[in-house]
């Protein structure tokens, strides 16, 4: 008797399909769950956001502090990557306040306006120009962060170096500048002209890391902010700025003008940081964060209740909160990246496979669509991701999009590998039985091309896993927020927390396509043992 | 069953087919013969319709051949080739029945069907549930030869499909075949390089050169009447223990 499976209904390519359909439903309802919007009162829902480092946070806490004292539910998007970031959100309304300084307002946020004549000296002037974007500036917070350079004081005595200008007289210093400062209009590259600094020995690192490496004499002079606390943790001199190059940087609130109407209490609560705080306080703050481990969310409800007779509760630092705070991390996390992982691969899944068989069909279309494809691989992940906010805003949506192009190649790149590898005689075969294009498609290609696309999505999901992480930069949560805050705190502890899931995951999914593939892919292909 | 009426093919600037008209008779076998390049494989291709001709008309049952015909045209012939261009993601009972599932039949009809033809190309039944590289060549040919029966179609086009067998194999295969062609009284046309091949199925054998027929009739004619010097010498390049 011949028993052999041969129903069309459950034929490999469909089940596969299906499969994919069901992860990525599943994805998005894992997603809104944990992007779902709390249940809308009448109570305002307000979102501050925060630069990566560890004032920012510090200040935006103290926002989120002063608007739940107000009545509103405030959400914090913590540690997001830039000025341009933040601006964009703020404007777009994706953030409704945030902390920035009057110098990077000048130089970055209004140098377009500047460009045109306007004039935006002083606090007064950038205010007004700030409000015809929507945009209302406080006064000052009370302490000037601006940036200076700086080295360790030994070897500054040893060498004798005072100010800026000593530095022209040591040529063969290595210098560690963040991304920032290299990059800003008003940073390194004018600096090194206003006070005729020639040197080549120069590394951009993360802020953070700078710190480690003056420590260990990797780099010898960085740029600091004057209210950094490592500044008296490390013994590191203040280089005066002799030549008076850099601007000043009070600490402002940013707020949209229209939570007046909206949130008129939250809004009067956001202009209490006006004159709050004095540099020592500040300088305080930071290093209770950084150099004792406390919570942000702590230090900045600690002082405010100080010193605005509050009596919020502070979160617990007893252990059990704390594990209780990794584990709920950990659970956060996971969920968020999980979400943007599956739905950026599953779309990628959707529209790559077509636009592989539609090149494999064509050497024309394929030369375009692998072209394009390619390229978007090329575009550095961080540039790609700035690309995605003004479309998408902030969060989810932006990485899952930027992920999605990012999974296209290697998807595209199999599907059309895959269906160019098949023999001319298996094709012709398919033909000549009288099988239309789709049933051949449909019947014998996509199977026989099953196994490279499957590879495809199994590189492409492994990539994907590990590119996620950058999605914390824009607020999309996942792995990568216990990355950046570690690398912020210099905490190996939070890295490991963000790193070791996302090693295991691409692990996994590693693992999960190889199952897939045993179970999809036909017997009939596997190399006779 | 088929014919061509004044087709050539180039592929290139190389006319692989020179403008050739003749007809295929019904219920005769026809196996076209000459050496690699000859334009013998291109012809095959054109009755099949995997080429299209330059110029010229392919008539296949007095209709011409069309594109938008082609589909349905094919499920009245049966094509083999080579090595019997399995699926190798299927296995033998799926590669068999895949197009008549295609066109909806039933389970039990299929393998009514299939078991049917194993039984006359002597296919044992357990190979039919293997997988293309789980079976040997002669059965993989058989296979071949069974999917392009399924459908009982009265024409069967056979490229070079003794190609890749050793001679024994090869040996009991082409007794075997050319009884199914006979009991069930098929037309055929086959490609092959082979004299003693031609002779053994052919009703008329064709010889082509340089993309042209040079002879057309029996295998005894061709030896005996050859047409050129041509024709000779490649009866004779081939070591043929009992010529005529």
């Amino acid at each position: 008797m011949i028993r052999l499976h041969t129903s069309e209904k459950d034929y490999r390519p469909f089940r596969f399909a299906k499969c994919m359909i069901t992860t990525i439903v599943l994805g998005l309802f894992a997603g809104s769950n944990v992007f779902g919007e709390a249940n809308r009162e009448s109570t305002p829902e307000l979102k501050v956001g925060s630069k990566a480092f560890t004032e920012s946070v510090v200040l935006g806490e103290m926002l989120c502090h002063l608007g739940r004292e107000a009545g509103a539910n405030v959400e914090h998007l913590a540690e997001l990557g830039g000025t341009q970031i933040l601006w964009n959100a703020l404007v777009s309304g994706e953030i409704d306040a945030y902390v920035d300084y009057t110098g990077t307002i000048r130089e970055e946020i209004l140098a377009e306006a500047a460009r045109k004549g306007i004039q935006v000296q002083s606090e007064e002037q950038m205010r007004q120009e700030l409000a015809r974007r929507g945009i209302l500036m406080s006064a000052a917070v009370g302490f000037n962060n601006t940036y200076a350079m700086g080295m360790r004081e030994v070897l500054a005595e040893r060498l004798s170096i005072r100010k800026i200008s000593d530095l022209k007289n040591h040529p063969d210093l290595e210098y560690g500048l963040s991304d920032e400062f290299r990059e800003r209009r008003d940073g390194w590259n004018a600096l090194a002209a206003h006070y005729g600094i020639t040197t080549q020995n120069i590394r951009t690192m993360d802020h953070n890391l700078a710190y480690r490496g003056i420590v260990h004499d990797a780099i010898q002079v960085t740029d600091i902010y004057t209210t950094d606390a490592e500044i008296s943790f490390y013994r590191l001199r203040v280089l005066e700025d002799d030549l008076d190059y850099f601007p000043t940087y009070h600490a402002v609130v940013l707020m949209r003008s229209d939570l007046e109407k909206r949130a008129p209490n939250a809004a009067k609560a956001f202009l209490k940081m006006e004159g709050l705080i004095d540099p020592s306080e500040m300088s305080g703050m930071t290093g209770r964060v950084r150099l004792q481990n406390q919570m942000e969310a702590f230090v900045a409800g600690d002082f405010l209740n100080n010193k605005l007779q509050m009596n919020r509760p502070l979160p617990s630092t007893s252990p059990a909160a704390q594990w209780k705070r990794v584990a709920d991390r950990l659970f956060k996390t996971t969920m968020e990246h999980l979400f943007l992982v599956a739905v950026s691969l599953g779309l990628a899944i959707l529209v790559a496979v077509p636009l592989g068989i539609s090149a494999a069909r064509s050497e024309r279309v394929a030369n375009v669509v692998l072209g394009v494809v390619s390229v978007i691989q090329t575009l550095p992940s961080m540039a790609l991701l700035v690309f995605m906010i003004p479309l998408f805003g902030l969060g989810a949506l932006p990485a899952i999009a930027a992920l999605f192009f990012y999974s296209l190649l290697p998807i595209v790149r199999n599907t059309y590998a895959g269906l160019r590898q098949i023999p001319a005689a298996t094709r012709e075969s398919a033909e000549v039985l009288g099988l239309d294009q789709n049933s051949r498609l449909r019947l014998v290609e996509l199977p026989l091309a099953l196994p490279s696309i499957l590879s495809g999505i199994k590189t492409a999901a492994v990539i994907n896993v590990g590119t996620a992480t950058i999605g914390a930069l824009i607020g999309a949560g996942g792995y990568g927020s216990p990355i950046l805050t570690g690398i912020r705190l210099s905490s190996i502890s939070l890295i490991l927390q963000g790193a070791i899931p996302a090693a295991l995951l691409a692990i996994l999914a590693q693992w999960g396509f190889g199952m897939l593939e045993k179970k999809l892919v036909s017997p009939g292909l596997r190399p006779p043992r | 069953m088929f014919s061509l009426d004044s087709v050539s093919k180039s592929f290139g600037d190389v006319q692989v087919l020179k403008p050739t008209s003749v007809e295929f008779p019904v219920g005769k076998s026809t196996v076209l013969i000459g050496p690699s390049g000859c334009g013998k494989s291109t012809m095959l291709r054109l009755l099949v319709g995997l080429i299209q001709p330059d110029s010229g008309t392919v008539r296949f049952d007095s209709e011409v051949m069309t594109p938008d015909k082609l589909m349905t045209m094919r499920r009245r012939m049966g094509y083999v080739i080579q090595d019997g261009g399995l699926f190798p993601h299927l296995t033998a009972f799926e590669n068999i029945s895949l197009m008549a599932m295609h066109l909806g039949w039933g389970m039990d009809e299929r393998t009514k069907r299939v078991e049917q033809l194993a039984e006359l190309t002597r296919l044992p039944s357990a190979a039919l549930k293997r997988y293309p590289a789980q079976m040997s060549g002669g059965q993989r040919q058989r296979v071949g030869i069974m999917r392009a029966l399924m459908l009982d179609p009265p024409v069967l086009l056979f490229d070079e499909p003794m190609g890749a067998l050793d001679p024994l194999v090869r040996f009991d295969l082409q007794e075997d075949l050319l009884k199914i062609i006979r009991t069930l009284g098929k037309t055929s046309i086959m490609v092959t390089h082979d004299m003693g091949e031609a002779g053994f199925f052919g009703d008329q054998v064709m010889m082509l050169s340089e993309g042209q027929i040079v002879q057309q009739g029996t295998l005894e004619s061709l030896i005996h009447q050859p047409a050129n010097e041509y024709v000779t010498r490649f009866i004779h390049a081939q070591r043929i223990p009992h010529v005529g």
